[in-house]
């Protein structure tokens, strides 16, 4: 399989007049400088949207995406139950501001400390199984969490979600920040999320990063090599739940809500069905799939109410037909 | 246990539900010598092989490397206990060029979870992965993917992949299968020049290809211990004719 | 236990093995479908729906529940073959995780199409006349279609048992789950068997949506915890194992509904407490063989 995909790739390098090299060699400077060509996108993004707090919504959740990216596409684990670590980064934070005035940053910073917790518990259990297990595993126990919330009424809310987080008054570094004014909440989120790119991207350039693609590859092999990789999935799946985490986070304080939702089984399919869209695997995959997704369902619901026939559909015909997604299909024909 | 035995195993039997694969097998390998493990299909070679290396348990016995018990050890710990091997069906990162193969394995003695730095800020393991390269004849393939090398190529490579960890003891699990006569010579003398440093163990399912380089030979059949000695002694021995070279005649 | 009649536990235990056949039920098609074409069906909840509400449709059409009880296994079963046929079979080879993700698709696709035919809102089912009621048993009055799902759901397992144990095509199943070559030998077409048995997979899934339909209630959503309980049945019984299914399925039933007698708050994560549980004792699951994990 491998032999018949470099061939085509090499055909495709062949075959394209001189305007696609020029798209090539530009996608390649993009790729060099990731991180560079990443933040000067964002930066001017919001007025780039039909209104802007879909700007700060595909900033999220490409964050999220970004996260689970970590386990299912540089590690090779399906995960369907990242919701658990979005949704307990989300009611932490909410939680420790509405019920134990917390700060906004210390909320956040505590969110981050039980999410790691809750990941560090939930991946110790779903670790012990592997391949199509792994999947059902983490399935569940983000349910657990999700029924275990939906109990916690007085902290939670049930039901009806967490409610009353206050934003319009956030001291940024003792400066007075309303976040209700969308510019300002873009990039507040940015402030975050800019830096969570950067880290990311580090951490896939790093030694780790070598050993998850090796586990991916060959977990026979790494494991002949010596790693640990039990121990190795675990700290990867840590490190995405916390990523996870902080998208979760500073989606309470964007949404000044918590929805029951958050924490569900869907949530966290939206992380796979983004990844797959966008292209598994690949940096820009998941943002390009939260991208895309949230601008259809923007555009969709308009249209009809049935909104999940349609994204069922695309998300079938991307598994058969284009299983490497947007920008993971557009990097092997331009040749990487 | 003498000091010139390097792994040994001690009464191994393994079961595969009500399959007894290997049974009561006593063995002892020998430092700085190369041994082959050979018997016909099914004489639990691979077994044999699996128990020693690791990758399961024996159901009943122990397995000793140098002065301590091994039995039950999980894989990763054997590259650090100066333990390698190569696998009978080729195992590589199909999706990782030749030189990043074998960057991940020697990293795998050194920074396991170094998160920081960039994964190409370590001249030291660069050089020694293209040196390791080098040493099985691969130099020229260094940034090919290793999915695309041929099939003896993959095999070198996986070779290169044992020796990152500097195995004193070096286990290989027929090296040579499905390779072309030529792909065989290449391979041979590339064991045959590494036997000259370390102890190795190799299985093999054809019995002439180990007759010229191997010190000792140890044959398996049905699962148990049929015969063992030199070369010399392995072709003159009368149990060995009848059930392995018997076959072929 | 003070306080709690001794009348109550033992109803509660037997609403418990109740519950617990639909468990059965839906991690035998689903352990099933596993063993033989290592596919993870992710739309099974899906198919549990849209079984339930063809029983809603076909009971509105003909007023008689058993004809809904041939008719919908039929009709899932069906839609599963052509599933299986026209978007399942192109995934094989592919990787273990494509089939896993096209059916995750592909339930929210079932599940809209059941929204666009029948509202959002949930539909009344009942139980039909003749097994509304209650039956004593002696320690007390029990609902008398919760006997004949017991029942129905025993002879329905027996009769499955005998089909992969006794027959031409059981054999295959059997000799195909452990390996495609021995299947090729015997002449038979292996692709064949795959379909059938995917579609008997989802029949039984739509099966058990019916059965469940005038205990749980109908509604387009009822899908998504079943797939959940499926999960962890599966998980605590291991996967591809008929025996392993049936006694967790019937334990995970009695933990539910144990747990909602005693500490109702912890009803929905009982269950998942004893998958946790046997994940760290048995990761394999009780009744697993440890190799089938890595799939």
């Amino acid at each position: 399989m491998a032999t018949k995909n470099s061939r085509t790739e090499r055909l495709a390098t062949n075959d394209i007049p001189i305007s696609g090299r020029r798209v090539a060699a530009a996608l390649h400077a993009v790729a060099r400088h990731r991180v560079l060509a990443v933040l000067v996108l964002l930066a001017i993004f919001p007025w780039l949207m039909p209104y802007k707090a879909l700007a700060v919504d595909i900033l999220l959740y490409g964050l999220f995406a970004m996260g689970f990216n970590l386990i299912f596409g540089y590690t090779g684990m399906l995960s369907f139950g990242h919701a658990a670590f979005f949704g307990t980064g989300a009611y932490a934070t909410g939680i420790a501001m509405v019920h134990f005035n917390v700060p906004w940053f210390g909320a956040m910073a505590l969110g981050l400390v039980i999410v790691a917790a809750v990941a560090a518990v939930i991946g110790l259990l779903a670790t012990r199984t592997r391949g199509i297990y792994f999947a059902m595993v983490t399935l569940a126990l983000g349910q657990l969490v999700y029924y275990a919330v939906y109990q916690m009424t007085e902290l939670s809310g049930g039901e009806n979600g967490l409610r009353g987080i206050q934003v319009s008054e956030l001291s940024v570094l003792g400066v007075p920040v309303n976040l209700l004014d969308p510019v300002n909440k873009y990039y507040f989120m940015l402030a975050f999320i800019g830096p969570a790119i950067w880290v990311f991207s580090r951490i896939l350039a790093s030694p780790f990063g070598a050993v998850l693609e090796a586990i991916r590859e060959n977990e026979n092999r790494a494991r002949a090599c010596g790693y640990n990789v039990a121990q190795t999935k675990w700290v990867a799946f840590l490190l995405s739940g916390l990523f996870c985490g902080v998208a979760g986070s500073l989606s309470a304080i964007h949404l000044s809500i918590v929805p029951i939702e958050s924490l569900h089984y869907h949530t966290s399919g939206l992380a796979v069905m983004m990844s797959l869209l966008g292209g598994m695997g690949t940096f820009f995959g998941p943002f390009i799939g939260a991208f895309v997704f949230l601008l259809l369902e923007d555009v969709i619901t308009n249209i009809t109410v049935h909104w999940q026939l349609f994204l069922g559909t695309l998300f079938v015909l991307f598994v058969l037909f284009l299983p490497k997604g947007i920008w993971g299909t557009l990097l092997e024909r331009l040749g990487r | 246990m003498s000091t010139d035995t390097v792994l040994k195993a001690d009464g191994v039997t393994r079961r595969f539900g009500r399959f007894t694969a290997l049974k009561d097998v006593s063995v002892s390998f020998n430092r700085g010598r190369l041994t082959s493990i050979i018997g016909p299909n099914g004489a639990g070679k691979s077994t044999l092989f699996n128990v020693l290396s690791g990758a399961f348990p024996p159901s009943e016995g122990r397995i000793y490397y140098e002065d301590r018990e091994i039995t039950g050890t999980p894989q990763h710990a054997f590259p650090r206990m100066g333990i390698a091997k190569s696998f009978q069906i080729t195992n590589v990162f199909p999706q990782l060029t030749a030189v990043e193969n074998v960057r991940v394995a020697l990293q795998a003695m050194t920074n396991r979870f170094t998160l920081w730095r960039s994964r190409t800020s370590f001249p030291e393991l660069q050089e020694k992965a293209e040196a390791l390269l080098d040493q099985v004849g691969l130099d020229r393939h260094r940034h090919r993917n290793a999915g695309n090398l041929a099939h003896g190529e993959q095999r070198c490579l996986e070779v290169a992949l044992a020796l990152a960890c500097e195995p004193r003891l070096l286990l290989l699990d027929e090296p040579t299968a499905g390779m072309s006569p030529e792909e065989t010579r290449v391979m041979m003398d590339l064991i045959e020049g590494l036997a000259a440093e370390r102890t190795v163990i190799l299985v093999e399912h054809k019995m002439k290809l180990v007759m010229g380089i191997s010190d000792q030979l140890i044959v398996l059949h049905h699962g148990e211990l049929l015969a063992e000695g030199t070369p010399a002694d392995i072709q003159s021995n009368d149990d060995v004719k009848r059930v392995y070279l018997g076959q072929r005649t | 236990m003070a306080g709690y009649p001794i009348e109550l536990i033992v109803m509660q235990l037997f609403t418990g093995l109740a519950l617990g056949t639909v468990f059965v039920l839906l991690a035998v098609g689903l352990s099933m479908v596993f063993g033989l074409l290592t596919v993870v069906n992710f739309a099974h909840g899906a198919f549990y729906t849209v079984g339930a509400y063809t029983g809603v449709f076909l009971f509105g059409l003909t007023g008689n529940f058993w004809v809904c009880l041939v008719g919908v296994p039929l009709v899932v079963g069906t839609i599963g073959l052509v599933v299986e046929r026209f978007l399942v079979r192109p995934l094989y080879g592919r990787g273990i995780d494509y089939p896993l993700l096209l059916t995750f698709g592909l339930a929210y696709v079932l599940v809209e199409l059941v929204r666009i035919a029948f509202g959002t809102s949930g539909v009344p089912f009942s139980a039909p006349p003749s097994l509304q009621g209650a039956l004593n048993l002696g320690f007390g009055y029990f609902p008398l279609y919760r006997v004949f799902l017991v029942g129905f759901t025993t002879v329905l397992l027996i009769g499955l048992w005998l089909f992969i144990e006794r027959t031409r095509y059981g054999l295959v199943i059997r000799a195909g789950a452990r390996d495609p070559e021995i299947v090729r030998v015997l002449g038979i077409d292996v692709s064949r068997v795959w379909l059938l048995v995917f579609g008997l997979g989802t029949a039984v899934a739509g099966l058990a949506g019916l059965l469940a339909a005038p205990m749980r209630g109908v509604i387009p959503e009822m899908g998504i915890p079943v797939l959940v309980e499926a999960f962890v049945v599966t998980v605590v019984g291991g996967m591809g194992s008929l025996a392993g299914a049936v006694v967790a399925g019937l334990l995970v039933g009695v933990v539910v509904s144990m747990t909602s007698l005693f500490a109702p708050a912890f009803a929905d994560m009982s269950m998942f407490a004893l998958m946790a549980l046997v994940l760290v004792i048995r990761p394999q699951g009780l009744f697993g063989r440890a190799g089938l994990m890595g799939g």
